[in-house]
């Protein structure tokens, strides 16, 4: 099984801000991919944006400039 | 421990609810339709008098189970969330595609695989049907579909539509109130008690595990994550054993028993709608059950749409009948898909085309 790491994951409101973000970091070459949201975050079934924790603030830059409202930011290992 | 980190474990949760649906359907319920969402609301519909077809009137304690499986879970893991807001009114009307699509192949997604695990060979070419619909509402989740998000409401506004089950529960079970069929499938139920346990252990696991038959296919299409999908193989794993072992697998087209049909374009077009609708409402009728039970007024409003879609299908004639043996003749009698259910179909699937094109994500100007 491949061993898990500590990243950063951002939940949203909804499937549709989740899909505009991947296409948002694509633009700006920022690292990062959709996953389902992690069970220990939700028990719904959408999806969050994993990214290395580092990325931080160049992530929540990108989401103002866009508009894209998270629902919440965790750490944790996925 | 944590059952839902590995995909190995979210099979045997998948196994575990298999076995359900085993069990109902020795203790009475009809084989094929051990389990079937739509089935079981379409006969809650007939059972309070929405529809007169009386071989499927049943308050079917098995969706009063999920929903209160999954309201007592949530609760007790503090995930019980009460909220509203993203459209309803598009979310009932996904209600109804959902139910008419369903009642065009003869069954929900659940039941699809059900019927692919006793190897019913319609099921099969619906399945083609089942990914494409997905598909369709993967390219539009892509473009920026959106019903809006929903937000928090008032606490108890998220339980009511499992109260209201209750409440139906009741009646069905002191008073006379409800229509009960004398024949075929509706007659056909396990002991109410066993229903009620079995729909709460279900429901149980499906919120614990997120079990989602279109959103199962959805990730895999959209994140290459088979999570989901794992939950489905182990359910569909244990269904192909018991049919193995009983001798009700038996392949073929138009197998009297199944309650299925062999009009291939209508299994493929029914369960097209079926996955597309799912897809735009964020999960198929089993899941729509169980976030309506920990919370999600928008799921209960879907819900209700498949309730009175139930109703229209059998008041309109939409529903599809199975193949079947004359009990007089003999003689084997094919199921058959109405003009009345294939004009509706194709309604449904306009009707969902102009929901993926028009709600889409506002974007910051």
């Amino acid at each position: 099984m491949r061993k898990k790491e500590l990243k950063l994951i951002v939940t949203f409101h909804t499937t549709a801000d989740a899909m505009a973000l991947e296409k948002a970091a694509k633009q700006e070459k920022l690292k990062g991919r959709l996953i389902p949201v992690p069970r220990e975050l939700s028990s719904g079934c959408g999806m969050s944006w994993k990214s290395e924790i580092e990325d931080k603030e160049k992530l929540l830059a990108v989401m103002k400039e866009t508009g894209i409202e998270l629902e919440e930011l965790h750490e944790c290992m996925v | 421990m944590n059952f839902t980190n590995s995909k190995l474990k979210l099979a045997l949760l998948g196994v575990i609810c298999g076995l359900v649906a085993v069990a109902l359907a020795i203790f009475g319920n009809p084989a094929n339709m051990a389990f079937c969402i739509a089935c079981f609301i379409r006969d809650t519909a007939g059972a309070l008098g929405m529809h007169q077809a009386e071989v499927v009137q049943y308050a079917r304690p098995e969706v009063v189970g999920l929903l209160v499986g999954a309201l007592l879970i949530s609760v007790g893991t503090k995930e019980y969330k009460s909220t509203g807001g993203s459209s309803p009114m598009i979310r009932f009307v996904l209600g109804l595609c959902l139910m008419i699509g369903a009642l065009i192949f003869l069954g929900c997604p659940l039941r699809l695989v059900i019927r692919m695990a006793a190897g019913d060979l319609n099921a099969y070419v619906a399945l083609i049907g089942f990914i494409l619909g997905i598909g369709t509402g993967v390219i539009f989740l892509r473009r920026g579909f959106s019903l809006g998000r929903a937000h928090e409401t008032s606490k108890i506004s998220g339980g009511v539509i499992t109260i209201l089950a209750l409440g139906i529960l009741a009646l069905g079970a002191f008073t006379t109130l409800l229509k009960v069929s004398e024949k075929g499938p509706g007659s056909m139920h396990a002991p109410i008690i066993l229903s009620l346990i079995g729909g709460m252990i279900f429901g149980a696991i499906a919120q614990k595990s997120r079990m989602c038959f279109a959103g199962s296919i959805r990730d895999v299409m959209l994140l290459k994550n088979f999570d989901l999908l794992s939950i489905i193989g182990g359910f569909f794993v244990v269904m192909l054993i018991y049919n193995l072992v009983t001798g009700n697998f038996v392949v073929g087209f138009n197998t009297p028993g199944i309650i299925a049909h062999s009009e291939h374009l209508w299994n493929i077009l029914g369960m097209y709608v079926v996955g597309f609708a799912a897809v735009l409402a964020g999960g198929c009728p089993l899941r729509q059950v169980i976030l309506a039970g920990q919370g999600s007024n928008d799921s209960a409003v879907t819900v209700i749409g498949m309730l009175v879609g139930g109703a229209i299908c059998h008041n309109f004639g939409l529903a599809s009948s199975g193949t079947a043996i004359n009990p007089e003749t003999k003689e084997l009698v094919k199921g058959a898909v109405t003009t009345n259910g294939k004009i509706a179909c194709l309604i449904c699937i306009v009707a969902l085309f102009i929901i993926a094109l028009t709600c889409k994500r506002e974007e910051k100007k």
